[in-house]
């Protein structure tokens, strides 16, 4: 079934809505329990041409990408967006769709706090949380707290398996190829937790069992697009043994909390997920946490940072980080790519110079 | 019996000294120098504003000075966006890196400086401020002398996430504290809960403050720090509106150099004494008729920040036609909420001037503030810089530009440059762009 016909079916057939929700921090338990599948915006398949009327060039293929989508038509199943405050591109980008594209559908905002340091970021958090909701009910009818209960249980349950599934990769335990993996995890960008539990523990059924007994790498940035990069390292026999991407480990591997209100169960979860740039994490946290996936894994021989152009959060951390890692031995390969282009003769060229370095 | 100073009293004393005597003695010599080396004066501009050598002084000596600071005073570096009033109620010597990134544009250095910072590993396609002050920072190379190392970085991400990512690098580096001032994003309305946010952060940041400077925090201090730089903001407005006299009596390219003290010595009384001075000349002109450009034919509006390294041709080159910058979102932007300041409420007060500004404000806020602009001050026509550096400022320039042109008629070209980076501006392709857009303002 293609992304579309699931889609529609969620619509016609279980009567729920659809929200296009743009990259990459936000409270999904709260749609799921508001009866509405998120349907996330990273890359679209398609060539960016109306987008480049309203935006220069020098904005990242992300926001371009997500632009494109609406500007040729193909949100009209869509029955509202959100966009959560995740840099200054998509924050302009909100504002244009908002205020420019004069488009009728509900647009809803999030914004996450950038010190997570302070009490006072969890408490503006939880406040926003409710927020967030008090704005939606009018479009959607009244949340009940005890779905919402259900669904963060559910979430809870998805990241859990997700967990298992990433040791399971790090350790080599895990046969699927790279493709196959990220093909899989990816489907929850726009699955209903209902379908995507059941994919994600028959996957993890399926595959568990001994990989190849190849080197491995971590990959590192927002999203692993061209996918060109996991079947060149899958042909040379490496596997991607953990990720620091944002559609990755960021954003899937959510801390469980049982804390008894929902609200502030949301909250824990979020002040305790991996470093994340978009929300301003400290640099050091983010070498910490890139230091225990290299402990944790096995047979990692390398760092790639797969670079969104014209990403500012993610690019300032670059040299920090390969520096970083250079105090470990660990070598550091900076990729810069562009969403939905060919995976260039280039690009293969630094990666096949960059494994002879690394001996493989 | 030995008598001993601990060494942070010379440091004082030194710090002290420099600013009564050093500094004003610097100065004259170098405006002896200056007078010896005449520039040039373009023959289609009015006479220059007898305060710009005041600013100077001041400039040079904020500068000047920074070099004695250290171990005299907790130094800060801070975001042009940030609440620096607070800063001041624990004497700290305050550093804007922006401000510096304009000095190092406007002298040509931006290249320069963006290229250490790009060899240590920054991309080019990060702001260039952030890239000039890495560069700074990698090279010690500066045209102001040298910028002593902070105690604490404060941030506000009011005008861009840039800020936090850049100051963050810093934080890393030198190993200080990163305060930041989290500004939740003009969406739909600050509201109640935002504000509470914001106020709670100050009242957090205040003992991390205390520690670091060594300073009590005074309400009644702070209360007449926020007095003085509602003054400036209001006096910095009367400065601005002056220019809706027709002839306007500046130009806002002198604007965007006059700006210097509100950007960086905020809140300060040199600050507000400086406004109140170039007010005075200001109005004084308007009553003797005299004109910033010799003969001013058609009123412009500039919108994002200036292009530093070409402000001098620039301003050249629109006078020769008979163009006057009269008004800039930039320029704007330190006198458009600033005012909102209140004693009584210092706290609440500050959330709002500071959350409300123009970069953290969606884009139809923007829309109706250049309306409102392009109608009070009577502009013909608007300059559209496309700051590469400047996200922020820049995404949905495109959409502004369309919807102005629908709603007032009024013409404008957008110019792809950056505002120091001078590499990835292309001289032939915005000679093209003005001179179609010189046509259409004639015709
Ligand atoms: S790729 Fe980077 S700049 Fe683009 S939307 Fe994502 S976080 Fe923002
Ligand atoms: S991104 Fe824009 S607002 Fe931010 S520091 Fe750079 S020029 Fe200033």
């Amino acid at each position: 079934m293609t992304r579309k016909e699931y889609l529609i079916k969620q619509k016609d057939e279980k009567g729920r809505k659809l929200f296009g929700i743009f990259p990459a921090q936000y409270p999904r338990e709260i749609l799921w329990a508001m009866n509405v599948v998120p349907v996330e915006i990273w890359d679209p398949p398609l060539k960016v041409s109306h987008a480049n009327a309203h935006v220069q060039p020098y904005i990242c293929s992300v926001v371009k990408l997500g632009l494109e989508l609406i500007l040729q038509g193909k949100c009209d199943d869509l029955d509202g967006f959100l966009f959560p405050h995740t840099c200054d591109s998509i924050q302009n980008l909100a504002s244009i769709v908002y205020n420019y594209l004069g488009l009728e559908k509900p647009c809803y905002f999030f914004y996450h706090p950038k010190a997570p340091y302070r009490d006072s970021s969890r408490l503006y958090y939880l406040e926003q949380l409710k927020v967030l909701v008090s704005r939606m009910e009018k479009q959607l009818g009244p949340l009940d707290l005890s779905v919402l209960k259900q669904c963060i249980e559910r979430g809870q349950q998805v990241a859990s398996v997700l967990r298992d599934l990433y040791g399971l990769r790090a350790r080599g335990e895990l046969k699927a190829s790279n493709s196959e993996f990220y093909q899989v995890i990816r489907q929850g960008e726009y699955f209903h937790p209902d379908d995507f539990l059941p994919l994600l523990e028959e996957f993890l059924a399926a595959s568990k069992g001994q990989a190849d007994s190849g080197p491995s790498v971590i990959l590192s940035g927002i999203l692993p697009n061209p996918m060109g990069i996991l079947t060149f390292l899958d042909n040379l026999g490496i596997r991607v043994a953990y990720d620091d991407f944002m559609i990755g480990s960021r954003r899937l591997l959510i801390p469980p909390s049982d804390l008894p209100d929902p609200f502030e169960q949301l909250t824990e979860s979020y002040f305790r997920m991996p470093p994340c740039t978009t929300r301003a994490s400290p640099i050091a946290q983010r070498r910490d946490y890139l230091f225990n996936m290299i402990d944790d894994a096995t047979g990692v021989k390398g760092v790639i940072f797969y670079m969104v152009k014209f990403c500012e959060p993610e690019w300032f951390d670059i040299p920090n980080l390969v520096d970083e890692l250079k105090t470990r031995e660990i070598p550091a390969l900076v990729l810069e790519i562009e969403l939905n282009q060919e995976f260039s003769g280039q690009v293969a060229t630094r990666l096949e110079a960059f494994m002879e370095m690394i001996g493989i | 019996m030995a008598f001993w100073l601990h060494p942070k009293y010379y440091k004082t004393i030194q710090y002290y000294f420099m600013k009564d005597l050093g500094a004003p003695a610097l100065f004259w010599i170098n405006q002896k120098q200056k007078k010896r080396r005449t520039r040039r004066h373009s023959p289609y501009l009015g006479p220059p504003l007898q305060c710009a050598r005041r600013l100077r002084e001041i400039m040079t000596r904020h500068y000047y000075l920074a070099r004695f600071a250290k171990s005299a005073k907790p130094v800060a570096w801070v975001t042009s966006g940030a609440p620096v009033e607070l800063l001041h109620v624990f004497n700290f010597y305050t550093i804007y890196p922006e401000n510096h990134g304009a000095i190092c544009g406007s002298r040509r250095m931006g290249p320069e400086l963006c290229n250490q910072a790009e060899r240590e590993g920054y991309s080019q396609d990060l702001c260039s401020y952030a890239r000039i002050d890495l560069g700074h920072l990698f090279s010690g190379k500066t045209p102001a002398g040298k910028l002593p190392k902070p105690d604490v970085l404060f941030c506000s991400n009011n005008i861009c996430q840039t800020v936090l990512y850049w100051f963050k690098e810093l934080s890393y580096y030198w190993h200080i504290p990163l305060i930041l001032f989290d500004t939740p994003y003009n969406f739909l309305g600050i509201h109640e809960k935002d504000i509470q946010y914001m106020c709670s952060q100050f009242q957090e940041m205040i003992p991390e403050l205390e520690r670091i400077s060594g300073h009590g925090f005074s309400l009644s201090r702070f209360q007449e720090i926020i007095g003085i730089a509602r003054e400036t903001s209001l006096t910095w407005g009367r400065v601005l509106e002056t220019m809706k006299h027709s002839p306007a009596p500046m130009t806002i390219f002198e604007a965007f150099v006059h700006i210097a003290p509100i950007v960086s010595l905020r809140g300060l009384p040199v600050c507000l004494d400086y406004y109140r001075i170039l007010l005075k000349e200001l109005e004084e002109r308007v009553e003797k008729g005299i004109a910033a450009i010799k003969n001013e034919r058609r009123r412009l509006m500039w919108d994002n920040i200036a292009i530093w390294f070409k402000l001098r041709d620039w301003a050249e080159l629109f006078a020769e036609r008979g163009y006057n910058f009269v008004a800039a979102t930039y320029t704007n932007a330190w006198a458009e909420t600033i005012h909102h300041l209140n004693e009584r409420h210092p706290f609440e007060s500050m959330a709002k001037a500071y959350s409300l500004v123009i970069l953290n404000n969606n884009l139809n806020h923007r829309l109706k503030l250049m309306e409102k602009i392009i109608q009070e001050y009577k502009i013909d026509g608007l300059v559209i810089h496309s700051d590469r550096s400047c996200k922020p400022y820049s995404i949905g320039q495109y959409g502004l530009k369309r919807l102005l042109t629908e709603r007032l008629g009024i013409k404008s070209v957008l110019i792809e440059s950056d505002m120091t980076d001078f590499r990835v501006y292309s001289e032939d392709q915005a000679r093209i762009n003005l001179e179609a857009f010189f046509e259409a303002l004639e015709n």
